[in-house]
């Protein structure tokens, strides 16, 4: 019952929205996860106790945006700030959503929220404040890249929340980018309705700091001929979680995802993907990639859900992992539930460390041994990193990676 | 659409071994506790550290909950409501297979199991256990003198209880799970292994299970223990009439595989499954498991699972010893209202042990089939190897097939992969075998058989045989 205490305790909660009451009273029923459950059986304990030992704050300490805004067309948000928006150009329109479509949405949300699946949603949803949750609806084309930042502050516990729809045939690349702070927890929670015709290319960043927290969920709902492509990253979080959902409501749609999570000294990062096809012929790639080093632990755990009415989906699903360390360790689960006949389903896993006969090979032809290492790994990391939708040289992502190693 | 029904009209077969024996048995009262297992141990003239090993794990027993992760539907069982201890009735001691109720010979005939002397021409030792014991033991002679031990657990605990000691319980202790402690507690018979070193056990060995009355679980116990340099082929097969319970099957199945031991265990499962509306039929919940102890020592199961209401089992391979070997070779099919949640767990704990999973699911009807198997690499499993197949089959758009691969991995110098896919029957080889002149069912036969290839190329000659025509049965039927 702790955290909620906690958050009635807090005095900037008192005028809560009608959301953060709802959410509340469903937090109230369970206030913590089951850790038996598939969903948290391998999460530390303590540090998941750690992400909520933060106070919760809803004022953000001063954020400056890295690598500042260059000669690029690009559009920045910061969740928390300045929240007003209204972007017309002369393809598009880039508008907040009202309060009414807002609460509307995300009450339907909750209304089928899982206690334990979405619980991660119902702590971010009763803590965020009017302030930190941004809604924009998005229409038309040849709109320049997004980029919105979550970023948390030092010595507490925030949580931002973003929800935006795109609508009919609208096309757009979107970075989001979660930044942690020294000894900070950020809760995000991200939702997405894919109109008819639309086209999303959605990349996620994550990295910390220091001791630093993350329980960062994203929840799409695709309708039909609607493309959505995911491209993530998440490094440096004492603990991490990413919580994917995806739902195929009508079939007929494409889903790409590509992440990639790497842990190092003793960093527990964890990727839960759920993707669910209501209807026939939905196609979905996925591949996501672990490196954990040191004495960290990465967990990779997708499920994919194919009901009789979901005939023709073709789904494939590839979990490859990278244990550099003999300390370090890598649980992986990609699980198949199927009941329509026609369908082509595959998923695969392997779990190894660098290639010998690679690093061999380089070694004769006079490449260093950091050399050759720093190669495989940029190899392992580029087709993650190539489809993320960012401007390269703002993010060069590689660079940071390797470099760190 | 008519092609799709027919494929459901294939997979229908009536269960031939449905059949009850009318025989005298002594059965003791319905329910569980201590006084139960006192009485169990009684019959079975036991010494005391088998009845402290039975109330001890009793004890666990009660204090621990019925499993519930499985993806399995059932009624609750009330385990008081189950006979824990059924035997034919039979004079008291038997020399020779002539003193056997000719009723039970001829039950085992019907079964085509070979226990009488004009059919041991087949060179398969058997041990048929009837309900909670074993009736016969044949080629005990032959097989004395290599040394080999084979009798039923009840004769072993009598003539080398110091083996059974030493070994019972060490793979699979009496608190592993929930089913197993109660197999600890109750169990009434099964079978004992014991190859001495250096031997190669000179003909297969077999045990049949027959259940035989509708109110009496069968707890059987299997403990093999293979000596250094030694090997055996192990076949199993199992039965049950028919009947609109639900009888409940939880054995435990022991193996020991020393330095350079091989053990091979291969199981044809075909316990009555219950009938079109799901009522009736086994519930099957099983734990196996191998210990590789020694350098060198290898493991293999192969399974055929075909029956059981429910099926609830993952043979196991504890790898241990250096460069040990685990297998794991599966055919599960399910029909009507069958569920089937198995796999295998390949704990690999020992540098360079190896370790091949294949599975085969085929599910039709309204039927789930579920794969779930962990892979583990210990930290000190340096060298290690891995690898897993599992691939489902759906026939019908109401069956359900699942996967669930658990992978851990704690050693950077170790691989593991995994494949999974899911297919149906594909009409383009349906339609090319039928325009070369193969009938429908016969085509749809061969594209099974074809697709468990993998698995029946590593059963035993008798059992591939028979596993072929089990599937082939299921798959025939009404058609043509």
């Amino acid at each position: 019952m702790e955290i909620i205490e906690k958050i009635k305790k807090n005095k900037l909660v008192k005028n809560q929205t009608e959301i953060q009451k709802i959410c509340l009273d469903k937090l109230q029923t369970s206030p913590l996860p089951n850790p038996k459950s598939e969903l948290w059986r391998l999460s530390n304990k303590s540090k998941f106790s750690n992400f909520l030992d933060y106070s919760f704050n809803e004022k953000d300490g001063r954020f400056d945006t890295p690598y500042p805004k260059n000669s690029q067309n690009t559009i920045r948000l910061i969740i928390g700030e300045n929240c007003d928006i209204q972007l017309i150009g002369k393809n598009y329109s880039i508008e907040q959503l009202s309060e009414y479509e807002l609460h509307k949405y995300i009450k339907e949300q909750i209304s089928c929220f899982d206690q334990n699946e979405n619980w991660s949603d119902l702590l971010n949803l009763s803590l965020s404040c009017k302030k930190n949750i941004l809604g924009l609806k998005i229409n038309g084309s040849k709109i320049p890249p997004i980029e919105i930042f979550s970023h948390a502050s030092s010595d507490s516990l925030n949580a931002k929340t973003l929800v935006i729809f795109l609508e009919k045939n609208c096309d757009i690349e979107l970075l989001q980018v979660n930044l942690g702070k020294d000894n900070s927890s950020l809760s995000q929670s991200t939702f997405f309705f894919l109109e008819e015709n639309s086209s999303l290319n959605h990349g996620v960043v994550s990295y910390g700091k220091k001791e630093s927290n993350l329980l960062n969920s994203l929840n799409v709902i695709q309708q039909k001929n609607s493309e959505y492509n995911l491209g993530s990253l998440h490094f440096k979080f004492n603990y991490a979680r990413f919580e994917i959902n995806i739902k195929q409501s009508e079939g007929n749609a494409k889903t790409n995802i590509k992440g990639m999570q790497i842990t190092k000294k003793d960093e527990q990062i964890s990727t839960y993907t759920k993707i669910n096809f209501y209807g026939p012929n939905g196609f979905l790639d996925q591949i996501n990639k672990s490196l954990a080093d040191d004495k960290s632990h990465a967990i990779f755990e997708g499920s994919i859900i194919v009901p009789k009415i979901a005939q023709k989906t073709d789904a494939s699903q590839l979990s490859r992992n990278l244990l550099l360390s003999d300390l370090a360790q890598i649980d992986t689960k990609p699980q198949l539930e199927i009941i329509a006949d026609d369908v082509q389903c595959k998923h695969g896993a392997t779990i190894s460390q660098l290639n010998e006969e690679e690093l061999f090979y380089m070694r004769t032809r006079g490449i260093t041994l950091a050399e050759a290492n720093k190669l495989q790994l940029s190899s392992y990391f580029q087709e993650i990193i190539s489809f993320i939708p960012i401007s390269k040289d703002r993010w060069d992502l590689l660079d940071k990676l390797l470099n760190e190693n | 659409m008519v092609k799709e029904n027919l494929v459901k009209d294939v997979v229908k077969e009536p269960y031939k071994y449905g059949f009850v024996t009318d025989i005298e048995t002594e059965k003791i009262e319905k329910g569980l506790n201590e006084d139960i297992i006192k009485l169990i141990s009684q019959k079975k003239e036991e010494p005391k550290f088998l009845l402290d090993f039975r109330l001890k794990a009793f004890k666990k027993w009660q204090k621990m909950k019925e499993p519930d992760w499985a993806s399995l539907g059932y009624k609750k069982i009330d385990y008081q409501d189950i006979i824990y201890y059924s035997a034919p009735k039979q004079k008291e001691k038997i020399s020779s297979l002539d003193e056997v109720d000719p009723k039970l010979l001829e039950t085992f005939d019907k079964l085509g199991i070979p226990l009488t002397e004009q059919k041991k021409l087949s060179n398969v030792a058997v041990d048929a256990v009837f309900d909670s014991v074993s009736i016969a033991t044949t080629f005990r002679e032959e097989l004395a003198e290599h040394g080999v031990i084979f009798c039923s657990i009840s004769e072993a605990v009598k003539n080398h209880a110091d083996l059974i000691e030493k070994y019972l319980g060490t793979v699979v202790p009496a608190s592993d799970n929930y089913f197993a402690a109660l197999n600890s507690a109750v169990f009434s018979d099964g079978s004992f292994v014991y190859i001495p070193k250096g031997v190669n056990c000179p003909m297969d060995l077999s045990s049949y299970f027959r259940i035989n009355s509708g109110d009496s679980g069968q707890f059987e116990r299997t403990l093999i223990i293979a000596e250094e340099s030694s090997s055996v082929s192990y076949l199993e097969g199992c039965t049950a009439p028919m009947f609109d319970t639900n009888t409940l099957h939880a054995a435990v199945v022991e193996l020991i595989a020393l330095d350079d031991a091989s053990i091979k265990y291969s199981t044809v499962q075909n316990w009555y499954a219950g009938d079109e509306e799901g009522i009736g039929g086994i519930f099957n919940f099983v734990t196996k498991r191998g210990k590789c102890l020694g350098k060198r020592s290898k493991i293999s199961w192969s399974q055929v699972e075909t029956g059981s209401a429910i099926t609830w089992k993952y043979p196991s391979c504890l790898l241990l010893g250096e460069e040990s070997v685990g297998e794991f070779y599966s055919v599960a099919l399910t029909n009507n209202l069958q569920q089937a949640d198995t796999g295998t767990k390949m704990i690999h704990i020992g540098p360079k042990t190896k370790s091949t999973i294949v599975s085969k699911g085929i599910s039709a009807g309204n039927s789930k089939n579920s794969y779930r198997g962990l892979v583990k690499m210990g930290t000190k499993a340096k060298g290690s190897r891995n690898y897993s197949q599992c691939d489902s089959m759906l026939i019908g758009d109401q069956a359900s097939a699942n996967t669930f691969p658990y992978i851990k991995s704690q050693q950077p110098n170790s691989e593991i992969e995994h494949e999974a896919s899911t297919c149906r029957i594909s009409e383009d080889q349906l339609f090319y075998l039928q325009s070369r002149g193969i009938e429908f069912e016969e085509s749809v036969s061969m594209m099974v058989s074809g697709f468990c290839r993998d698995v029946f190329n590593q059963l035993p000659m008798e059992f591939a045989a028979e596993a072929d025509k089990l599937l082939a049965l299921k798959l025939e039927g009404s058609v043509g």
